[in-house]
């Protein structure tokens, strides 16, 4: 084919590069979704029901829940319209009791979807996008992202429901618990409600469902918001929210805190009554030998913790703060060696690690974060290790009464839970719990730093007034309190890296000429006072002095006339 | 052209490439820097935006006073540049996403391990010295302003104003005023009131910089940059934030630019020099044979050319003489018919 060999190699090189250019901006045209949306709203909910069943052909739908419960009301309509009923509960499912094949799936969304907009268009009222829209509701690039923030029943929303007369027993107990508590009976494969076994839903109820255990999301809005429904509609005045933005948006949130608020001002002495769990007023943190795998050796029974429950829940919002996953004892799960229940999360570092929010020292660390304490807290690095007597001060010896010879147990002391709290409460007993500081004249009223004087006057620092106010910083905190009731403990925080001491070094004593080698990360002494009180005013968000405001510190040196 | 000669011209070219002698300036080798050297840590937590640092390199190298006091510290509300009055400058960043205030950051030479201004200059006019400095030499500079665009960093300046003798200005780590031992540590270091910045040598400085990120995991983003950046620089930085975010560039890629550049670069001598010589020579030759040969195809015509002429006169005269010969005896005959006839007649 000789002749036609130049008809066929014009079209052949165009055809390629059209492929190529084809593929290849197909390719780079792929950029991520925007993920900028201009604002929130608390009731987007994204129906992408079909991407458990595989690639959606289509992005998924924004779908806004209280525009349509809005919607509804003025039309007098109720969540039936698009929730069914069963077993005398509202199905959370859009028009369906179980989810069934795609096909079906899609056919329910389209068929009423589409059929009550064109409906409501037909009656000439507002309504959503019609047939042949798809992307109207299949939203790519969503302007608006879900805003939902996380709804806690804290210890005062749970009082004000135990409290509640629209929330009844439903049996003849008088606690109202079983209205809401429930657990599940493995061999009647039910739930029931068994009475002490009451706790936090997140228990069991995770964030994705798991078999037959509903989500946490679906588990409350079941619960919860069903709830508040029901009496909604049985026209009970002071009811729940039942929308989305009632639980999830800020201004729902503001209301309900509001509430709570009020609902403590009419307590007497304005303290949440504590929640009725059995829980022990204190408790004696120790191994339990009975808990521990043959594995583990003996364990050898150190001093141990006498911790006063009482004072920890009042200063906790619930218990799942510390209780994360289970009310029994820390050490069901986390043993001596670690358990695989527990994550491997050894004992010793349940009690100690500090980038956790249940250890005792992470919890701790993270009240150090508050503003009246930062100021100190915040230029102390993270992995030291805390001197013992700190340790000391929470593992404290057993009281002599249950000890023989030289140290140990009494053989006929058995260490049952209910004498392990009395025993922590002795231990607890007569333990100073306010701040300690020196006696007002033994601080230096005024410390007058003239060192490196140069081109400012000497530094005049207000030092007794500083004390002063970090002593008051500390007045009502008891955690504060226990851990500074040293004298010396205090004076600690700028006066660092030295025993203390009514009379502490001064900063000289130790920071001297700058970029020492053989001193590589500490500080020359301008830096040292420079960063030490700069870094303090800038933990605790001090806005005047001003960093960059020398003169407010340490005047000017006036020039002497040549 | 034959098609043998292209290619032959091809190869040529390819071997010449190939046994040229390949340049790689530093070689596949890390420089590591020199042991000696030093250097500078940053660290962005600390600065507090006083511009002190500015105030002591203007002081001990003597540049000329600027146009607003050091202690106005308006001026950190517009982005900043160093030029050729100011080695360095110092620009505020607010509002990034995680930091609870307006974050500082001092920019300035960054004193590159292999430098691409060094590289990049022909007439070698920059040192990257021993201390750690990256030193200029003004007398030899030619004003070209390569460097200006072969630095990443976008840092070297050049002294627009000066029509006769422009210079280019960059900070210099202090290296001749620390060498000849008229400082100890750079201007802008000492300035500092609450050593954000630290002088000492590079290798502590890195072990500085990751304990601090150590004790504090949760204050520093856990990097350094500047420690392989561009093959690794002079100047540490420790941020809080993401770097990006207070101006710097995160797509460097830690290949330094020397490297970068050695493989194209060693290809110039080749062009230059070994192809023009050898491409011109292989033509040259090729063309004179081609010339040769054409003159012997031209000899070889002219003289077969001449033989047929020679020929052709031959056969010409041949062809002359045998018409006349041919007309002769015609006529002969004719005349010896007309005489029978005559004689016939006339018995």
């Amino acid at each position: 084919m000789k002749r036609g060999r130049p008809l066929f190699r014009w079209p052949g090189i165009l055809l390629l590069c059209a492929a190529i250019s084809i593929i290849c901006i197909e390719a780079y045209g792929k950029k991520e979704p925007l993920n900028t949306p201009e604002s929130g709203r608390p009731d987007l909910v994204t129906i992408d029901t079909l991407a458990a069943f595989g690639k959606l052909e289509l992005p998924p739908v924004t779908f806004f829940h209280d525009k349509h419960t809005e919607a509804l009301l003025k039309e007098k309509k109720d969540c039936k319209t698009c929730h069914l009923v069963e077993d005398d509960k509202l199905s959370l499912t859009f028009k369906r009791s179980k989810a069934t094949r795609p096909a079906e799936i899609k056919q329910i969304y389209h068929s009423n979807c589409i059929g009550c907009h064109m409906d409501m268009a037909a009656a000439g009222k507002k309504s959503g996008p019609p047939d042949g829209m798809c992307r109207s509701c299949h939203n790519a690039e969503p302007k608006i992202a879900a805003a939902r923030l996380d709804v806690e029943v804290n210890k005062i929303l749970h009082f004000r429901h135990v409290g509640s007369k629209s929330v009844p027993s439903k049996t003849t107990d008088k606690d109202n618990c079983n209205r809401c508590h429930h657990v599940y009976d493995k061999e009647a494969k039910k739930i029931v409600y068994v009475k002490g076994k009451e706790a936090t839903c997140g228990y069991c109820h995770l964030e994705k469902q798991k078999d037959d255990v509903k989500s946490l999301r679906q588990a409350s809005h079941l619960e919860c918001v069903l709830c508040h429904l029901d009496l909604a509609n049985k026209e009970v005045k002071e009811t729940g929210p039942y929308v989305c933005a009632g639980c999830h948006g800020k201004d729902g949130q503001v209301l309900v805190a509001k509430k709570n608020q009020e609902a403590v001002a009419k307590l007497p002495d304005k303290e949440i009554p504590r929640l009725k769990a059995g829980q022990p007023d204190f408790a004696l943190i120790t191994l339990d030998p009975k808990l521990e795998s043959a594995k583990a050796l003996k364990p050898v029974l150190m001093n141990p913790v006498a911790f006063d429950h009482k004072a920890h829940e009042r200063s906790n919002d619930s218990c799942h703060v510390c209780h994360h996953k289970t009310v029994d004892s820390c050490q069901t799960c986390h043993t001596l060696l670690g358990k695989k229940e527990g994550g491997s999360v050894r004992f010793e570092e349940a009690m100690h690690l500090r980038a956790s929010k249940q250890s005792c020292l992470g919890c701790h660390g993270e009240k150090q974060a508050a503003l009246s304490c930062a100021g100190c807290h915040s230029h102390m690095d993270k992995i030291r290790r805390p001197d013992d007597a700190t340790c000391r001060q929470c593992h404290m010896p057993l009281p002599k009464t249950v000890l023989q010879g030289r140290g140990e147990l009494r053989d006929d002391v058995v260490l049952t839970p209910k004498q392990k709290s009395g025993i922590a409460e002795v231990m607890l007993k007569g333990r100073n719990m306010k701040p300690g500081v020196y006696a007002v004249e033994d601080i230096p009223e005024k410390a007058v730093i003239r060192e490196l004087v140069d081109q400012y006057e000497p530094a005049e620092m207000p030092h007794r007034k500083i004390v002063l106010t970090l002593m008051k910083g500390m007045k009502d905190n008891s955690l504060a309190g226990y851990f500074h009731s040293e004298q010396g403990t205090i004076c600690q925080g700028c006066h660092h890296n030295s025993p203390a001491a009514k009379k502490p070094p001064r900063c000289g004593n130790c920071h001297g000429k700058p970029f020492d080698p053989r001193q590589p990360n500490r500080p020359g002494l301008q830096a040292a006072f420079h960063g030490e009180c700069m870094g303090c005013h800038k933990a605790i968000k001090l806005a005047k002095p001003a960093a960059t405001a020398c003169t407010e510190c340490h005047k000017e040196k006036k020039k002497e006339p040549a | 052209m034959r098609r043998r000669t292209f290619l032959g011209l091809l190869g040529a070219a390819g071997a010449g490439i190939v046994f040229g002698k390949s340049a790689h300036a530093g070689g596949n080798k890390q420089f590591e820097g020199y042991p000696e050297s030093f250097g500078v840590l940053f660290d962005a937590t600390r600065c507090i935006g006083c511009r002190k640092c500015e105030a002591g390199c203007n002081k001990v190298n003597e540049l000329p006073a600027p146009d607003r006091p050091f202690d106005d510290l308006k001026v950190l509300d517009v982005k900043r540049r160093t030029h050729a009055k100011t080695y360095t400058v110092v620009n505020r960043y607010d509002n990034i996403p995680g930091a609870a205030g307006p974050v500082y950051r001092k920019f300035q030479c960054n004193h590159c391990l292999e430098p691409a201004c060094a590289s990049a200059c022909f007439v070698r006019a920059f040192t990257k010295t021993k201390q750690g400095g990256v030193i200029w030499d003004s007398s030899v500079c030619v004003g070209c302003r390569y460097c200006m665009i072969a630095c990443p960093f976008d840092v070297p300046t050049f002294e627009y104003s000066e029509v006769l003798t422009p210079r280019i200005r960059k900070c210099t780590l202090c290296s001749p005023l620390i060498t000849s031992g008229k400082l100890a540590v750079p201007g802008c270091v000492g300035a500092c009131p609450n050593e954000s910045l630290v002088y000492g040598k590079r290798a502590e400085l890195i072990k500085i910089a990751r304990e601090r990120i150590r004790m504090f995991p949760g204050r520093y983003v856990d990097h350094i940059y500047g420690e392989r950046e561009m093959g690794g620089t002079n100047w540490l930085y420790l941020s809080g934030v993401p770097f990006k975010a207070i101006g710097m560039r995160e797509d460097l890629g830690i290949t330094s630019a020397p490297e970068l550049t050695s493989g194209a670069l060693a290809t110039v001598p080749v062009i230059a020099v070994t192809w023009p010589v050898l491409l011109t020579g292989i033509y040259a030759v090729s063309k004179r044979r081609e010339k040769i040969a054409r003159e012997e195809r031209l000899q070889a015509v002219a003289k077969v050319e001449e033989e047929a002429k020679a020929k052709l006169a031959q056969a010409k005269a041949q062809a002359e003489a045998d018409k006349k010969a041919a007309v002769e005896r015609e006529v002969k005959k004719a005349l010896e018919q007309a005489a029978k006839a005559k004689t016939t007649e006339g018995a």
